[in-house]
């Protein structure tokens, strides 16, 4: 905070508050110097740029064709499951084989956790717990398809913008 | 030519490792469905990982070959709604939304209102019926939605549809309610909250 009575600060405030007095001529002066400033000519791109361009943009499009979207990249998703008395959880899924090896959770005060990559599809999958229990994921859909006799859940990767 | 290439195919499949996680009766009829399969242009991935789930899930090999048949005879109907065109995951996905109760006329009307791919589209059906959503609603809601609304949008109201069942709406009032709420307009805006996030999504 400011304190009026420091001399410093006043004296600061009353530079302030002086009226600046600017010199008539000033714009006039700026004016004149945009003016003479040398101009930059407007570039003629040369042919062989052009179809070096061209041919650069063919390669592309040979290379990297445009593909349905859902054959698009991977994108991470991340799976949690909560199980505080867990000595050990498994994802296991359409994604990994249903391996339960593959990947397994880690966890932070039974909050179990793993990241997995997935293309666009629809999955299912399942926790293992203490590699015998089948859980579902009580986040996600549940799998009403399950042919198994033990819960399963869904996971569908979208792949379009539209 | 073609048929070397199906001695081919059949061999990469007896060879695959894993297979060798079934007993050696379901190991010869799980390959020889998808064998069949293969040579009916049918994705075999969804029929592999059926078997694999039945293994790890300890079933006995009847009922993995009769899962894994049944999924192939529906990824066929599955195909002839969707068309040959369709890829794997639009046929998985349609696949589930057969099971959930929509009817080949839904699939391929859906085929005809949306850009592909389906797969998030069928796959919200499923999900709706999953959640107690009448199938009919479900279906009526996601063409309603179709030919507009993103990905992420038709996540948002099938989340939106969980939300307001978890909170005691009835299920069929719940779709109605979130379609009727002008659902198509706010979501096809592009401004929903399902938009791609940088960070790992989740299911």
């Amino acid at each position: 905070m400011f304190e009026r009575e420091d001399d410093v600060v006043e004296r600061v405030i009353q530079q302030l508050r002086r009226p600046v007095t600017i010199d008539p001529g000033l714009d006039a002066r700026v004016m004149r110097e945009i003016a003479d400033a040398p101009r930059a000519k407007p570039r003629v791109w040369p042919l062989w740029s052009l179809l070096a361009t061209a041919a650069v943009l063919g390669t592309l499009l040979i290379t990297h064709p445009w593909t349905r979207a859902d054959q698009s990249g991977p994108a991470a998703f991340q799976f949690v499951f909560v199980a505080p008395q867990a000595a050990s959880v498994s994802l296991v899924g359409d994604f990994n084989d249903w391996d339960p090896n593959r990947s397994p959770m880690q966890t932070a005060q039974g909050v179990w956790a793993t990241v997995v990559n997935l293309t666009p599809g629809r999955y299912r999958y399942a926790f293992l717990v203490n590699g015998v229990e089948w859980r579902a994921d009580p986040g996600a859909p549940s799998a009403k398809d399950d042919e198994f006799g033990t819960p399963s859940s869904v996971v569908t990767v979208g792949g379009s913008g539209s | 030519m073609i048929i070397v290439a199906l001695v081919l195919a059949a061999q990469v499949a007896v060879q695959d490792p894993r297979f060798e996680r079934l007993d050696p009766d379901t190991r010869l009829a799980v390959v020889a469905m998808i064998d069949s399969a293969r040579g009916d242009g049918l994705p075999v991935e969804p029929l592999i990982q059926r078997a694999l789930e039945g293994a790890t899930k300890g079933a006995a090999g009847a009922r993995i070959v009769a899962a894994v048949r049944r999924l192939t005879v529906d990824l066929g109907t599955a195909r002839t709604a969707l068309g040959t065109n369709a890829s794997g995951p639009e046929l998985e996905a349609g696949v589930a939304a057969l099971r959930a109760g929509a009817t080949p006329q839904i699939l391929t009307r859906l085929r005809t209102v949306r850009r592909p791919p389906l797969t998030m589209a069928l796959s919200v059906v499923a999900d709706l019926v999953a959640s107690g959503v009448p199938a009919d609603s479900a279906a009526a809601a996601v063409l309603a939605l179709a030919p507009k609304a993103r990905d992420a949008d038709l996540v948002e109201f099938r989340r939106a549809v969980e939300r307001d069942i978890a909170l005691g709406a009835p299920p069929g009032a719940a779709t109605s309610v979130r379609l009727n709420a002008g659902a198509s307009d706010v979501y096809s805006q592009g401004a929903g909250p399902g938009a791609p996030q940088p960070r790992a999504h989740r299911p």
